[in-house]
């Protein structure tokens, strides 16, 4: 009853309200105006004022400026200056969050996709309500996704339109192709997501991979603009068009797409992880924390799956970067940016510690005292000593005296430390370490029942050894050779953790086929801490892909377009890394405050209607 | 009291941006300004000419950034200690400066054994030394084992004409300027 009253309290009140409102602006508008307005000056009447020769001179001028106005050419503009931080922070910005939200919008319906596929074979429904949860998040993020990308361009054309002009200009065949693919993107998009349960599974399936391939594309599409950028082909030397296919695909264009569509999937599970994480967080039931801690687990397994072989396609980009330009490749590996892998080396340390921590956490969730976690230790061991090994630099900063000591920019001991043959061995170990605390987790609870069970363990700890065994004496073997060699043994140091991860995974999947259990997977059961877990896992891989997206377009330094379009902007000098970093740091915390309103209306998706809530209906 | 969830999740956010931030500040600083355009005036002398040629290899031409003198080991590419020694018996028929035009020119023309092809034509862009740049440059790397004999007016096969070393250099002539004087800058 009262609720009642309330309901008929709130119906008066609300036109009243408004119409108050409604006065309440038009009288603050017109006192403004009043105060505000334009007055003439007082002038005398015309017939009793006597022609000064300063009135005389001043409408003289007045004259003189409007025809001189008149008379003015049009001219184009090369750059216009962005007020405040300048054009290229506010395009660097922009162009980040656009990115980030795309790679998000890119990512999710890949790993929805997968999800549902297993759930159509398996029959579970659990797997059919993960991959809905997952794409909830994507209605809104598309909508920021483009609109960033509407700000980005809008941005380029008024801060830069020179060089905006000659990209369209290259790649004007290929605008088109890209706003219908959007129009696709926004119909799968949406069916999808609204659709879920109102088709049969195989065309809502059908409808899931349509999203899949047109994102696909469309980020095809745009890495074809931003590679040209970077190594243009196509092009005569005067910055002609000859082929517009050539100029899509130059030597960076397919690696890039490669490493975007891997790292993409590793970021958006990351992200979606997050969103478990603090969904678990907020659970009042073990319900809700035994599903969100299923969801954190899968979105985490997904960005741990595709960041594994993220190094591996990074190497393949930098070798088309040296294939095109070796001074563009030295400017990367040993010139101005030399130092920002340093730093990258300390982000990706950071994400295997805490991808680790957070399956040695996850082990608890299985019932029983776990053997395995004896070797956790081991573990941590090796990431921690790869991870130095990995964030040494090559030359340090240091005074006269320390370098007097040392006898030279470079430790004499921990120097070599710092050259590609030692950090190539790092990072295929710490790579080969994740792996097998990834084994350790699957294999807990689990006790192998096969016949042949103690010889696949033994093949499996051989082909680990053997890989690692590879690994480290090609690392060694590197100081003792030319560089041309050197550079080339990193493929079978890549090579031989790849097949030992293909070939170990067989080994298990069979091995521990219709294995028994010693404990049920207590989903929920985990410590908090791991939530937090995971959204540092997201900071970070946000984070990383700021640093490296800058790397990527700051290469370029004082050129639009390598060696084509030279840039003559006031922002044309390449700034320090410190400020790099705090461009970043100011980009993802915007993110990370937009996802989190992305977040907050996803989840407005679950709360009871205001009717049910109230209580009135 | 008990921290509200959105406040952990956001200092957690925060830390962890400003930890790599933090990390950010902690490498070397360095500002790279755009390459400046240079104005050489035409009465540079030989010695004018080796000091712009060495300012063009540390800046614009960016050759230090592959090229080292002095260092010996595994290298990446030739170190230039002693480079005019080799380059006057490198090409059978060429002097030195039919040589180094050649390197710079037309990189891949000749490989130096044991190396590979990586040397980007110095006269086209993204670097675009001017004619008379590259010949500051081969002055500079006549220095280097050997005595610089070219001039402005030095031609060779790819400033349409032959090589004709001239007669080496004195060093200054009488009243040039010094080449921080002889050159003028203008930021690009």
């Amino acid at each position: 009853m009262d609720g009642r009253i309330n309901r008929k309290v709130l119906f008066l009140l609300g036109p009243v309200a408004g119409i108050a409102m409604f006065l309440g602006v038009v009288w603050a508008a017109s006192l403004f105006v009043r105060h505000y307005e334009y007055k003439e000056p007082y002038r005398a009447p015309a017939a009793a004022a006597d022609a000064t020769p300063r009135t005389e001179g001043v409408a003289a001028e007045k004259a003189d400026a409007e025809t001189k106005a008149k008379a003015t050419p049009y001219a184009e503009a090369e750059y216009r200056r962005f007020p405040g931080v300048g054009s290229r922070v506010a395009i660097w910005s922009v162009a980040q969050l656009h990115l980030l939200f795309a790679a998000f919008v890119l990512a999710v319906p890949m790993f929805a996709f997968i999800i549902e596929v297993i759930g159509y074979k398996t029959g579970d429904l659990r797997y059919d309500r993960l991959a809905h949860e997952f794409t909830k998040l994507l209605s809104v993020s598309f909508s920021l996704t483009a609109t960033f990308g509407a700000f980005l361009t809008f941005m380029l054309i008024i801060l830069y339109p020179k060089f905006t002009n000659y990209l369209m200009s290259v790649f004007s065949p290929t605008f088109l192709p890209y706003v219908l693919l959007f129009f696709f993107e926004a119909f799968f998009l949406y069916t999808y997501y609204y659709g879920w349960g109102k088709f049969h599974p195989l065309v809502h399936l059908g409808l899931g991979l349509g999203l899949n391939l047109v994102g696909t594309a469309i980020m095809m599409i745009a890495n074809a603009w931003l590679t040209f950028m970077t190594s243009p082909r196509g092009i005569s030397d005067q910055g002609a068009v000859i082929s517009v296919w050539d100029a899509i695909n130059n030597y960076t264009w397919m690696p890039i797409n490669v490493h975007r569509f891997i790292a993409n999937i590793a970021f958006g599970g990351s992200v979606a992880a997050a969103y478990a994480a603090f969904k678990f967080l907020q659970a009042e039931t073990d319900e809700e924390r035994a599903h969100y801690d299923w969801m954190g687990y899968i979105g985490n397994f997904v960005a741990i799956s595709a960041f594994l072989p993220l190094p591996f396609a990074g190497y393949w980009l930098a070798k088309e970067i040296y294939a095109f330009s070796q001074t563009l490749g030295l400017t990367l590996m040993g010139g101005a940016f030399s130092w920002l892998f340093i730093i990258q080396a300390v982000l990706i340390g950071n994400l295997f510690l805490a991808a680790n921590y957070y399956l040695w956490l996850g082990m608890g969730r299985v019932e029983g005292v776990q053997p395995l976690q004896k070797f956790i230790k081991y573990l941590l061991f090796a990431i921690t000593l790869c991870f130095m090994v990995w964030a040494t630099p090559r030359s340090i900063i240091a005074t006269v005296s320390e370098l007097r000591a040392m006898g030279g920019g470079a430790h004499p001991v921990l120097g070599y430390l710092g050259v590609m043959s030692a950090k190539n061995t790092a990072v295929n170990i710490l790579i080969l370490t994740t792996f097998m605390s990834f084994l350790l987790y699957r294999r807990t609870g689990k006790v192998a029942t096969v016949s042949w069970a103690k010889t696949g363990h033994a093949v499996q700890l051989a082909i680990f050894a053997a890989a690692a065994f590879v690994v480290i004496f090609l690392g060694i073997y590197g100081y003792f050779v030319e560089a041309t060699v050197r550079i080339r043994l990193s493929v079978p140091q890549v090579s031989s953790v790849l097949i030992a991860m293909i070939s170990i995974t067989i080994v298990d999947v069979f091995l521990f086929h219709g294995a028994t259990r010693t404990g049920e997977v207590r989903w929920g059961h985990i410590p908090r801490v791991s939530q937090y877990v995971l959204i540092f896992i997201a900071v970070t891989f946000t984070w990383l892909m700021g640093l490296m997206g800058y790397v990527r377009s700051g290469l370029r330094q004082h050129w639009h377009v390598y060696g084509v379009m030279r840039d003559r902007s006031p922002d044309a000098f390449t700034p320090t890394l410190g400020f790099a970093t705090k461009v970043v740091s100011v980009t993802v915390l915007m993110f990370f405050l937009l996802i989190g309103v992305v977040f907050w209306i996803s989840s407005l998706h679950d709360k009871p209607d205001f009717e049910r809530r109230t209580g009135t209906s | 009291m008990k921290i509200p969830l959105i406040l952990r999740i956001g200092a957690l956010v925060v830390a962890t941006t400003g930890f790599y931030t933090y990390v950010g500040q902690m490498v070397p600083q360095k500002e790279v300004q755009p390459p400046a355009e240079i104005v050489l005036r035409t009465d540079l002398t030989t010695a004018d000419m080796v000091k712009v040629g060495r300012e063009i290899m540390e800046g614009k031409g960016l050759c230090f950034t592959c090229h080292t003198i002095g260092k010996t080991g595994a290298l990446r590419f030739p170190d230039l200690a002693g480079v005019d020694t080799r380059a006057k018996t490198r090409k059978p028929g060429f002097t030195d400066v039919q040589y180094f035009a050649e390197t710079l020119y037309e990189p891949n023309a000749f490989i130096v054994p044991g190396f590979n092809p990586g040397m980007p034509t110095i006269n086209k862009p993204p670097i675009g030394l001017t004619d008379q740049e590259i010949l500051c440059v081969i002055a500079y790397l006549q220095t280097l084992g050997g005595t610089p004999t070219v001039t402005l007016q030095t031609k060779h096969q790819y400033n349409a004409g032959t090589a004709t070393p001239t007669t080496p250099s004195s060093g200054v002539s009488p009243g040039g300027a010094q080449p921080e004087a002889t050159i003028k800058k203008e930021k690009g």
